[in-house]
């Protein structure tokens, strides 16, 4: 008999940050449609970094908070150390990243700096947060052990642009010791803290360490917590099991390795990038193999169209993987079409693959969410929806054709700088998010107003087979 | 004073009980829990008191406390039943062949 029981946190928690997250996709996306030369044309500008603060800092990480504030207990069999420092923490949250945002789209680094510190705060807690939670884990396992990773290399990353913020922010005559000299005490010792760090920031090439920093957020914690997450989740939704352990710790440790050598190499601009760079592709490629064993395995056969979203993600993912190793080649000239590869890579990397994984996951976690705060004590007393019944199949499956009909369309304009292609397919990826709102407000109503019906008289069998959307 | 007319107890069948647990749905799969196959064993003693052997498709689900929860509940509400406990196992684990035909044709299994 098992006696575990569950400690989900307060439902309304993860809601606020997925709501959150949500309104900054739809944010960006629409940014992107208005302005498509962001993607169009050579990214290193502060509009590009602007956009993908906003979807890195508004969507991404809102939803990863909040979906990790509501998975990690139950998928780790423990209880969250404190939600009202989460609640604490999404304040801080939604005050930096927009204070991050809007001063890079007008270039005031040093606002951008005080905002990022604002972030950083909450950051803080939610590593605390976290680690505390995992400190709690009966059973250590491969999903602990990446969730560990992806908040120590988000910690980092998080460090390093408040690095790269500082090193453009603060004048050379300060830089040198000529400026004001600095108050004594506290606020002393922070004003030395902070040149020394310019100091050392400045020792490297500006575009490598925004990079490098890129690197840290979108590698080291997304696809970290993608791939550790999935060890536990699709398993779960297939019915299935993880088929080698070893492998799946394998990958786990190779891309570990492959970030913090990517990190170095990339900041130094050392050939040796070309190197980390397979070891990426072979730990996502060890990845995949398992993943395709456990789908091999599943006693589910039909995948759900979340499923299809995600493992197309991956596949995108292993795609965006191999354009790194291109890019990463040493011989590559610098030319403007080297410079639209890495818009695609990045836009692969953040939209295509990241937030189309994402975005199947967070069909799987929203309706649960509803379900287990509106209908989790109604079950047996009255006759509450299944999942699928609380949004429309229909919808998603149409978002999911939208983004990529979306994806074929923007990777060439990207690559040709079309400005007028690149509006096209970010419409069409317009057109997917609309669908995801429309189905999470969907859900939402169930949350507003839940709507158990009364248990029917007919056989309960029957019930089952009451036509489901496909 | 006017006497009520006695009525009949109800009698708690094997049969009666898995057709009230046909009212709880996997809410993930979308199924009930019987012909999903998740019910191993019920024992009814002479007062009427009832032990559900179940299991679930997976033992990480996040819903088993519900899906347990529900299968008392509903029991609960059959007319005569004694003492219900519903046990959830996990020996042997669940498969597919596990499920009857009406849940294989209802998910696609």
């Amino acid at each position: 008999v098992n006696t575990v029981s569950l400690h989900p946190a307060s439902i309304k928690l993860p809601l606020a940050f997925i709501l959150t997250g949500l309104l900054s996709l739809i944010l960006g996306i629409g940014w992107l449609v208005g302005n498509p030369s962001i993607l169009a044309t050579y990214h290193y500008n502060q509009y590009v970094i602007a956009v993908t603060h906003l979807f890195v800092l508004g969507w991404l990480c809102s939803v990863v908070m909040g979906a990790m504030y509501q998975l990690v207990p139950v998928a780790l069999e423990t209880k969250l150390h404190s939600e009202k420092l989460a609640w604490l923490q999404l304040a801080f949250h939604i005050i930096g990243a927009i204070g991050m945002v809007w001063m890079f789209r007008v270039w005031n680094m040093k606002q951008v700096g005080h905002f990022g510190c604002v972030l950083a705060i909450g950051v803080g807690l939610f590593v605390y947060n976290i680690t505390r939670t995992l400190r709690r884990v009966p059973k250590w396992n491969t999903t602990a052990s990446a969730i560990a990773a992806a908040i120590t290399w988000l910690s980092i990353a998080i460090f390093a642009g408040l690095c790269i913020a500082a090193a453009k922010c603060t004048y050379s005559a300060d830089l040198e010791g000529e400026g004001a000299t600095p108050p004594a005490g506290a606020v002393g010792a922070l004003v030395a803290c902070l040149r020394s760090v310019a100091l050392f920031a400045r020792h490297f090439d500006a575009l490598n360490a925004m990079h490098a920093h890129a690197h840290l957020g979108a590698v080291g914690c997304f696809t970290m917590l993608i791939v550790g997450i999935s060890y536990k989740l699709i398993p779960m939704f297939t019915l299935s099991e993880i088929q080698s352990r070893r492998r799946a710790a394998l990958s786990l440790v190779l891309l570990n390795l492959a970030l913090a050598g990517s990190f170095v190499t990339i900041l130094v601009r050392s050939p040796w990038r070309l190197g980390f760079a397979l070891l990426g592709l072979v730990a996502l490629s060890i990845y995949g193999w398992e993943l395709r064993a456990i789908l091999h395995a599943r006693k589910r056969r039909p995948l759900d169209w979340g499923i299809k979203y995600f493992l197309t993600a991956v596949a995108l993912l292993l795609l965006t993987s191999v354009l790194a190793a291109v890019l990463s080649w040493p011989a590559l000239p610098a030319n403007p079409f080297t410079g639209q590869l890495e818009n695609l890579y990045g836009f692969l990397g953040l939209l295509g693959s990241i937030s189309f994984g994402v975005i199947g996951m967070l069909y799987k976690i929203v309706p649960f969410l509803v379900w287990f705060g509106r209908y989790s004590t109604q079950i047996g007393l009255k006759k509450v929806p299944a999942l699928a019944d609380m949004y429309s199949t229909r919808l998603q499956a149409g978002g999911y054709w939208s983004f990529l009909a979306g994806l074929c369309v923007t990777i060439p304009a990207i690559l040709f700088s079309s400005e007028a292609f690149t509006r096209v397919g970010c419409s069409l990826l317009a057109l997917s998010v609309a669908s995801l709102a429309v189905n999470v407000g969907m859900i939402l109503t169930h949350f507003a107003g839940p709507r158990p019906q009364p248990l029917s008289s007919s056989s309960p069998s029957t019930q089952a087979l009451e036509p489901k959307p496909a | 004073m006017s006497l009520e007319k006695p009525t009949s107890i109800p009698v708690i069948t094997e049969a009666a009980i898995l057709e009230k647990l046909r009212e709880i749905m996997d809410p993930e799969i979308g199924c009930n829990i019987v012909d999903l196959g998740l019910i191993y064993d019920v024992k009814i003693d002479e007062t009427a008191n009832v032990t559900v052997s179940m299991t679930l498709t997976t033992p990480g689900c996040p819903m088993h406390e519900s899906i347990r929860w529900g299968a008392e509940n509903a029991l609960l509400k059959l007319d005569g039943i004694g003492d219900v406990q519903v046990d959830l196992v996990w020996d042997p684990a669940w498969n597919p062949s596990m499920m009857t035909e009406f849940g294989r044709a209802a998910t696609g299994f």
